[in-house]
């Protein structure tokens, strides 16, 4: 019997991982090299959904892998049920995506049986009988090719990008599929997930804000940041700061200006205490109007502000933002 | 709270064997890399049976692309260049040949011209060029031969076996401020060479290291160092012709300091200018910034760039301790080149031939390392030899004395220089001492307060935003840029000393001598002084003064993540 190389796809939280098709690409392909047999795995509670579109595919056979405890993701609960699907197929090659989820499980499942995994490939070769897997290292500078010391199964995962997803090959007739139905005893699963974790692109898009109030030194500490925070709101504008304000943890570095944070062009740019260094100045110069509180007249920031305030902060946002507040009221 | 770096612990590395890595990618480094690809190459043309490879020859550069953290004034003699590459002047970047120079005395309005130009200062026949485009170039010939060069990659540790080195630690990649690994984390390489060559520049991290553990400063002269703070100017034609070339002397310095300018032309009307501050002068509250503002201001310099525009800005430390400080170079499995070793002509205000020679010297050791598959103290030790008996050591011993001689000011080091010039280099002695120059800074309370005839050289410059510049202003123009949530790396072994007796005892010159406002003292209530010592790391230009400068010798700078520091184009 052939050697068996199985690709195990993506799903998560109902939803099939695009990039599953290029690690589908990539096993057609290692598979028409080789002359072994390729199969498709998905693993889940009620996968069978996926398992059916994967089998229009040109692939051998698609297992659904399920459990009711593999919903929600757990490493616990994925890594069980794969080391024992595993150990009962013996597949000699199993493929995946380096998706985060896939980073995060398959360290598990080698360690638990043994083997290596091999990370983060971008292509492979066959040389002679030998398969080889290609690691970027030094960023790239260095192609390496390992291949594998250990016995099977052996574990590759693959970058983003690395094969076409879109070149996938069909099947002549939708694959079988097979339901395995895996067990999973009580306190295997010791995670406990939570709400799963969305990186916002940007917390604030201080680009697209039309007014924004930034604070530099002159607001002294970190309590005081309210007051611009005060202000902000009344204007109905965005809170920005300099580097040292974000340098010191006051504000987060997404509200930093200037030449190693954003570059913005507001309608109103209200700059409290900020002495207008050039590498603050680069990043709001193109304001529209810019009025500058500070305590220092010989701050550079007054050479390019529209309004001029020279005064403690302190003195003139507090009656400022009264102001504010009753123009609004009155408006 | 400051957090300072250092290599992740117990973490598992990718270790890699080489047969020969060279840490550093300027001008000594690059020309190793290329004269033991030479050998090579004739080598394996000679022995068709016994090939060496250059597969596992790496060179580590910090920088984001080769060159960009190369910085001098620069002019190139170039005696080495045409032993390593003959009629190399056909295809590397020269700007120009010196077709003229001329050596003034400054007062502070006026100036003084030496009749004739001393003759360590007679640059006919050397080239003015951009180091950073020339060290482009030369990176090029070394890609092309076949070495590969780690551009963003630093060496953050040296491994050793005993005594003996035995290859170097990269720098972790993807470490936040708390030195917590994040999500993009990359643990630094183990690159376990055969030959481990340092080619840091001035004041490497690395090579400290190595003399600091293996105590090779031991009866050498302390090294002694200048601080160069250049700017690039673009000016309206005509002002100066490119080959032209200016040293001054005198204002806005005083006899007390050491240091002089340069002025050079170059293509296109760019004008490098600069001023070299010997770091030894005794008053901490000195900025070598506000020097070079100062020095624009005289009507010598002010009509030349009048009009123009200040395109670049970076500074950067060069030894100036000559011979007698010059560590062993080679060791078991170890070799230093360049400005790491010291190998700078301080007369001639010159090193980049030196460091070239030096790094072709080193090639011929390592290849022969290579060959006989032997890298012990005892092989490596050719270099060493090889130098005692090339011109390196001829051109240095007949300058051995001469920054010594000006520890004590002008007048006397003029003296000392004259009689230098007439024996040979001996002068009184065969070999002057030498003090560090951390030495002679004095305390606040031994200086007058108005700071008397230094007055105007200290504390910050203020600049007027055409002809002088703020600090900040200047290093907006070195294009320094590094990933911000990382740990400091400049590690200060001990704060308190900062917040409780440096600011009192020498008023925190660190803010005063770093070309890059890094080192800031902070408003802190709780501190006993009211200040408190406060980082802005990533504005660094990576010139080592603080590490030589502060006057408890508690700062060490390390390199931080690769790739980030100044962006030296055309500098």
């Amino acid at each position: 019997m052939p050697d068996t190389i199985l690709v195990v796809v993506e799903q998560r939280e109902g939803k099939l991982n695009r990039v599953s098709w290029e690690t589908l690409t990539a096993g057609q392909s290692i598979a028409a090299e080789t002359g072994w047999t390729l199969e498709a795995a998905v693993v889940g509670n009620s996968v069978s959904s996926f398992a059916g579109e994967i089998a229009a595919k040109k692939v051998t056979k698609v297992y659904a892998v399920e459990s009711p405890k593999l919903e929600p993701y757990t490493p616990d609960g994925f890594a069980a049920a794969l080391k024992q699907f595993l150990e009962s197929r013996q597949p000699k090659l199993v493929l995946m995506p380096h998706t985060y989820q896939v980073r995060d499980f398959v360290p598990k499942v080698a360690t638990a049986m043994g083997r290596t995994a091999v990370s983060d490939c971008v292509g492979y070769k066959k040389d002679g009988s030998k398969l080889l897997f290609t690691r970027q290292m030094f960023q790239g500078k260095l192609a390496a090719d390992v291949s594998f010391a250990c016995d099977a199964p052996w574990f590759v995962t693959l970058q983003n990008g690395a094969f076409r997803g879109d070149k996938v090959e069909a099947g002549a007739s939708a694959a079988p599929v097979e339901t395995v139905k895996v067990e999973i005893a009580d306190g295997v699963i010791r995670n406990k997930p939570q709400e799963v974790f969305k990186e916002a692109k940007q917390a604030v898009d201080l680009t697209q804000a039309e007014i924004i109030v930034s604070v530099g030194r002159g607001i002294k500490e970190q309590k005081n940041i309210e007051l611009a925070k005060e202000l902000a709101e009344a204007l109905g504008g965005e809170l920005a700061a300099s580097r040292p304000i974000c340098d010191s943890g006051w504000l987060p570095m997404d509200r930093q200006i200037g030449s190693s944070g954003q570059t913005v062009a507001p309608k109103l740019y209200l700059a409290l205490g900020i002495s207008g260094a050039i590498q603050h100045i680069v990043g709001m110069k193109g304001s529209r109007t810019i009025i500058a509180i500070n305590k220092d007249s010989e701050a550079p920031i007054f050479e390019i502000a529209d309004y001029a305030v020279v005064g403690n902060l302190f003195d003139i946002v507090p009656p400022l933002i009264e102001e504010v507040k009753k123009a609004k009221a009155g408006s | 709270m400051l957090i300072f770096r250092k290599p992740l612990e117990n973490i598992d590395r990718p270790q890699m064997p080489a047969d020969v890595v060279i840490v550093g990618g300027g001008p000594a480094g690059m020309a190793c890399a290329l004269r033991l690809s030479q050998l090579i190459d004739q080598h394996n043309s000679q022995h068709p049976d016994a090939q060496l490879s250059k597969e596992n020859i790496y060179v580590l550069e910090k920088a984001r692309e080769i060159g960009q953290h190369c910085l001098s004034g620069a002019l190139l003699d170039p005696r080495s260049m045409r032993e390593l590459l003959p009629g190399f002047e056909k295809e590397a970047p020269l700007d120009a040949e010196v077709s003229k120079e001329s050596v003034y005395f400054l007062t502070r309005k006026g100036k003084f011209k030496f009749p004739i130009t001393p003759p360590p200062l007679r640059d006919h026949g050397n080239y003015v060029i951009s180091l950073n485009r020339f060290v482009k170039w030369l990176g090029s010939k070394v890609e092309a031969a076949g070495i590969t060069v780690f551009t963003g990659f630093a060496g953050s540790e040296l491994l050793f076996d005993g005594d003996r080195v035995t290859g170097v630690r990269t720098d972790d990649k993807g470490v936040d401020k708390q030195n917590q690994p994040k999500s993009n984390f990359e643990p630094g390489y183990d690159l376990h060479a055969k030959v481990v060559i340092l080619a840091e520049g001035t004041r490497g991290s690395l090579t400290k290291r190595l003399i600091t553990k293996f105590d090779l400063a031991k009866d050498r002269n302390p090294q002694t160092y200048g601080q160069g703070i250049k700017e690039l100017w673009e000016v309206p034609a005509g002002r100066i012709a490119a080959g032209e070339v200016i040293y001054t002397m005198g204002w806005p310095l005083t006899t007390k300091e050491y240091g002089g300018a340069w002025i050079y032309g170059g293509k296109d009307n760019i004008v490098s200018l600069g001023f070299v501050v010997g770091l030894d002068y005794p008053d901490p509250r000195l900025d070598p910034q506000h020097v070079l503002q100062d020095f624009k201001q005289h009507p010598l310099v002010a009509k030349l760039l009048e009009g123009g525009k200040m395109i670049r800005y970076g500074a950067k430390s060069l030894p100036y301790g000559g011979w007698w400080a010059i560590p062993p170079v080679a060791g078991n499995g170890w070799m230093v080149l360049g400005d790491s070793a010291g190998f700078l002509n301080s007369q001639r205000l010159k090193g980049i031939h030196l460091a070239i020679k030096s790094g072709m010297l080193a090639a011929e050791a390592a290849f022969d390392a290579l060959k006989n598959d032997d890298s012990s103290a005892r092989a490596l030790s050719g270099f060493q030899k090889r130098v005692e008996s090339s011109w390196i050591k001829d051109e240095l011993w007949k300058v051995r004395n001469f920054h010594q001689g000006f520890e004590h000011g002008l007048w006397t080091g003029m003296f000392h220089a004259g009689i230098q010039q007439f024996t040979g280099g001996r002068g009184l002695r065969n070999r002057y001492p030498g003090t560090a120059g951390h030495q002679h800074m004095q305390k606040l309370a031994e200086l007058p307060a108005d700071g008397g005839a230094e007055a105007h050289l200290l504390g910050p410059a203020k600049g007027d935003g055409k002809l002088t510049f703020d600090k900040l202003t200047d290093l907006y123009h070195s294009g320094t840029k590094h990933e911000e949530d990382q740990p400091a790396h400049l590690i200060i072994h001990d704060t308190n000393i900062c917040n409780t007796r440096c600011v009192k005892e020498f008023g925190s010159p660190c803010q005063n001598f770093c070309p890059a406002n890094v080192y800031e003292m902070v408003d802190d209530a709780e501190q006993p002084n009211g200040k408190r010592i406060s980082l802005n790391s990533s504005n660094c230009v990576h010139c080592k003064t603080c590490d030589i400068a502060d006057p408890y010798q508690i700062i060490s700078w390390v390199p931080p993540e690769g790739g980030g520091g100044p962006n030296y184009d055309g500098m």
